[in-house]
């Protein structure tokens, strides 16, 4: 489908290499139930290579942290207006993994009525965020990415940029009652790549609840460096059924929060600047 | 005395059925049931177990009669109600059949001196297929219990919730099978009449994942419910797996994407002008949104797993 000398160059050798060894869970025609396909998923690893490698030059750090296998969510910070940063996780995960893994991000209900991008996001395996999805997916053991903030998370003024919007209880709610780790994920550097300007409120394109108006028509190439906290057993101690009691579940997301913005804050001390 | 009704029995799905019930030891008799008459149903098996009936199931008078004649006769157990109006036609008598008759029998049979199971055909068709709704369906899915739907739409649910409301109201043992689309001609697949056009047109921009079954699964699965005494809602998913645009090129057709409005109209005007049975607005749904039956619970409880791709052939 995507012409491997291209996929070679845009990749290079070693990341070739690596993405040669990518599977997916193949329900009979080369797609997962939920439209995952691996081919897609390397031929825009290839297409999205430049702009991660040298436009963003993005850098993983506590990759260790990254299981190899089984269920798990990633809880990340959502920042920079439009969801790049998720992108970038996506990619990193692969590249950081062995065999690699495609990390599944769990996407507003909005986005299976966006023509095109439903069935590209479906093959890179994007699922709504409905929760028989995502109880399948943890069921069958992969590993979720889930931006806690929700939309308010990229949504939110350049001035408050890093400062965590609230977090919602359904990762901690599934991580309780599916028995899996969440692993907290500070991605920095994406806040800055596209400020927000505006938003207009009274449009909703496609469902989407607003209408953003970003600063800059494209992200500035700042550096985004992600950064993997130690996997939280949320459900230590804790019955399935725990999952049901709300104040269980807030406490649990509070400890997600806090060690999210305990990576942010790391992030922010230790980089030289936003492009450096 | 473990005498199986089957309702249907002239569609290939009853066909098929009636023959695997022939074959099993366990059952004693099959009274097979269908509208066309006794000479007109060559590829039933000539045996002595088999007995075939014409009524019309949309006459009250016919279902009492069959019940309290010739199923009390053969000491009938077990009614494995399948026959549902095939083509996409709207109207009381393909409601009568579609709902009225399901609701009749499962009356009678409440109170019928030997039968003690009612296995009821349903389809996926029945559950709601949206962008907001989880593209892994399990059984407790909304249904698409909606006023706008087409009859087609409505019947199903309706006589799907029919039955679903006596489970545990009823004496009956009562199982409801929620089947994939069985790909197949002859058996009311809408995909299966799409995809006998040489260019299949399809929504631009979506490439939903669909859910195809074969008809020999259907049948085990039915027949797996007659033996079994699962009671309950289960949804029986197909073998297949796959993309709205690979379907398209497994049939050997060419996928034409054109925007999501004009296909109303362009598949109205091939039905109009060639008499054909797809209408894009009972699928405009699933042509957009993936849906695919969780069969968990048909593993577990009924023992059921899909085995068999389908034929992308005629």
């Amino acid at each position: 489908m995507f012409p491997t000398s291209l996929a070679r160059f845009l990749l290079g050798e070693t990341q070739h290499r690596h993405l040669e060894q990518l599977t997916v869970r193949d329900a009979g025609f080369g797609h997962d139930e939920l439209g995952l396909n691996a081919d897609m998923v390397r031929a825009s690893a290839a297409v999205l290579a430049p702009m991660y490698r040298h436009y963003f030059r993005v850098s993983g750090h506590g990759t260790e942290n990254l299981p190899r296998h089984g269920a798990a969510i990633l809880a990340a910070n959502h920042s920079g207006t439009l969801p790049f940063d998720g992108a970038l996780i996506y990619l990193n995960v692969l590249a950081h993994t062995t065999p690699p893994r495609v990390v599944r991000p769990i996407g507003d209900l909005f986005i299976p009525r966006l023509p095109f991008i439903s069935t590209l996001f479906s093959r890179l395996g994007v699922a709504a965020g409905s929760r028989g999805n995502v109880r399948h997916l943890l069921e069958s053991g992969e590993l979720l990415l889930i931006f806690p903030e929700g939309t308010p998370g990229i949504g939110k003024p350049y001035s408050e940029r890093y400062r965590l919007r609230p977090f919602r209880g359904g990762h901690a709610e599934l991580a309780i009652r599916h028995r899996v780790p969440v692993i907290p994920v500070g991605v920095v550097g994406a806040e800055e790549a596209m400020a927000q300007l505006t938003r207009i409120d009274a449009l909703h394109p496609f469902g989407a609840p607003y209408l953003p108006v970003p600063a800059t028509p494209f992200p500035l190439p700042t550096r985004v460096r992600v950064h993997y906290g130690e996997a939280l057993t949320l459900h230590e101690g804790l019955p399935p059924e725990a999952a049901d009691d709300p104040s269980v579940v807030s406490e649990a997301a509070a400890r997600v929060q806090t060690a999210v913005q305990g990576l942010l804050d790391e992030g922010l001390r230790t980089r030289a600047g936003v492009f450096t | 005395m473990n005498g199986v009704l089957v309702t249907g029995a002239t569609t290939p799905l009853g066909i098929e059925l009636i023959c695997e019930l022939i074959a099993d030891e366990a059952v004693d008799s099959v009274l097979a049931v269908g509208a066309e008459r006794a000479d007109r149903t060559p590829r039933l098996p000539p045996t002595d177990k088999l007995r075939y009936l014409a009524r019309d199931l949309t006459r009250a008078r016919d279902i009492r009669d069959l019940l309290f004649s010739e199923a009390r006769e053969l000491g009938v157990r077990t009614i494995v109600h399948a026959a549902h109006h095939r083509a996409t036609d709207e109207g009381k008598k393909v409601h009568r059949l579609n709902v009225e008759s399901t609701r009749l029998l499962l009356e009678l049979a409440e109170r019928h001196p030997t039968i003690e199971r009612f296995v009821f055909r349903s389809h996926a068709d029945v559950y709601q297929v949206d962008h907001d709704q989880p593209t892994f369906i399990e059984e407790t899915h909304p249904l698409r219990i909606a006023a706008r739907m087409p009859q087609w739409v409505r019947d199903r649910v309706e006589a799907d919730v029919t039955v679903c409301m006596r489970m545990g109201m009823s004496e009956l043992s009562i199982a409801v099978l929620r089947c994939s689309e069985v790909f197949a001609p002859n058996v009311g697949s809408q995909l299966h009449d799409y995809l006998q056009s040489r260019v299949c047109f399809r929504p631009l921009g979506f490439d939903p994942m669909l859910q195809l079954m074969a008809p020999k699964d259907a049948v085990t699965a039915l027949h797996l419910a007659v033996t079994g005494d699962a009671e309950g809602v289960f949804n029986i998913p197909g073998k297949d797996v796959l993309p709205l645009s690979r379907a398209i090129e497994e049939a050997g057709r060419r996928a034409v994407a054109v925007p999501g409005p004009l296909l109303t109209p362009l598949y109205g005007a091939r039905r109009f002008a060639l008499g054909t049975q797809f209408r894009y607005g009972l699928n405009a749904w699933r042509f957009h949104f993936g849906g695919i039956l969780d069969g968990r619970r048909a593993e577990e409880v009924l023992g059921y797993e899909p085995s068999h791709w389908v034929s992308w052939e005629g």
